[in-house]
């Protein structure tokens, strides 16, 4: 179980990279903002697997949690800023 | 970035998220001892909570519950927690922030009192770090000039003249 946990966290850390052209090179803020979004909430699950790993699960969903919510309200602080600009 | 929002949406969700929020920071600082986290994790999630209710409902409506003064004595509370702590120890004939001086005056076991001292610190530690987060984000947000701050100036300036 451990080694499918260990492909599936390597497996999302490539799509991560994917994401992260989107993040470079993307046209415009908003494919920005949402493609760091999207390696947010990815980077939410690899924490949860690596939890897995370690058999420290109880610890690694209270950061996860964290990392979700600052998530959130970071998006939110983009959002605003850009709508404060146009 | 400070201007009340019209978006119901976001509102909804931030008045439907806020509170747990802040019921996950409190966890967060009063389970600092067996998991991750402490006093400066959950000031931070808990002035993340109030970031989130000065982006959505703008710095007017949200001004009755969090200003500047009270940030500022909120700041200067947490310090006084975390000192006062600390020189009570001291006062008991003990060290800077030696926790088990205080089981003469909490009268339980040393043990007990550091455990209880620890938490007294973190609980100060948590005001300081969510005041001081508010205020640097209405600082930056706003340019240091308040919304409210130019009419009270202006009410003012013909009292001092008089």
């Amino acid at each position: 179980m451990e080694k499918f946990f260990l492909a599936v966290a390597l497996g999302i850390c490539f799509l991560v990279l994917l994401v992260l052209y989107r993040v470079v090179f993307g046209p415009g803020v908003f494919n920005r903002v949402a493609a760091i979004s999207a390696v947010g909430t990815k980077t939410l699950i690899i924490l949860l697997i690596v939890g897995f790993l370690y058999r420290r699960v109880d610890m690694f969903v209270d950061i996860s949690i964290v990392y979700a919510l600052l998530n959130f309200i970071g998006c939110i602080a983009v959002a605003k800023y850009l709508e404060m600009e146009q | 970035m400070i201007h009340r929002g019209e978006d119901v949406i976001i509102r909804t969700i931030a008045r439907m998220l806020i509170p747990f929020i802040q019921l996950y920071a409190l966890y967060v600082i009063m389970h600092g001892h067996y998991s991750p986290g402490g006093g400066f994790q959950g000031g931070v999630i808990l002035g993340a909570s109030l970031v989130l209710l000065l982006l959505t409902y703008g710095y007017h409506d949200a001004r009755s519950r969090i200003s500047e003064k009270i940030m500022i004595i909120f700041s200067s509370l947490g310090v006084l927690i975390y000192a006062g702590i600390g020189f009570l120890c001291l006062l008991l004939l003990g060290n800077f922030l030696d926790y088990s001086m205080l089981s003469r005056i909490l009268h339980v076991d040393a043990a007990h009192a550091r455990s209880l001292g620890i938490l007294g610190v973190e609980i100060g530690v948590g005001f300081a770090v969510m005041a001081v987060m508010v205020s640097i984000f209405l600082d930056i947000s706003t340019g240091g000039v308040l919304p409210g701050d130019e009419e009270e100036k202006e009410k003012q300036v013909p009292v001092s003249e008089v």
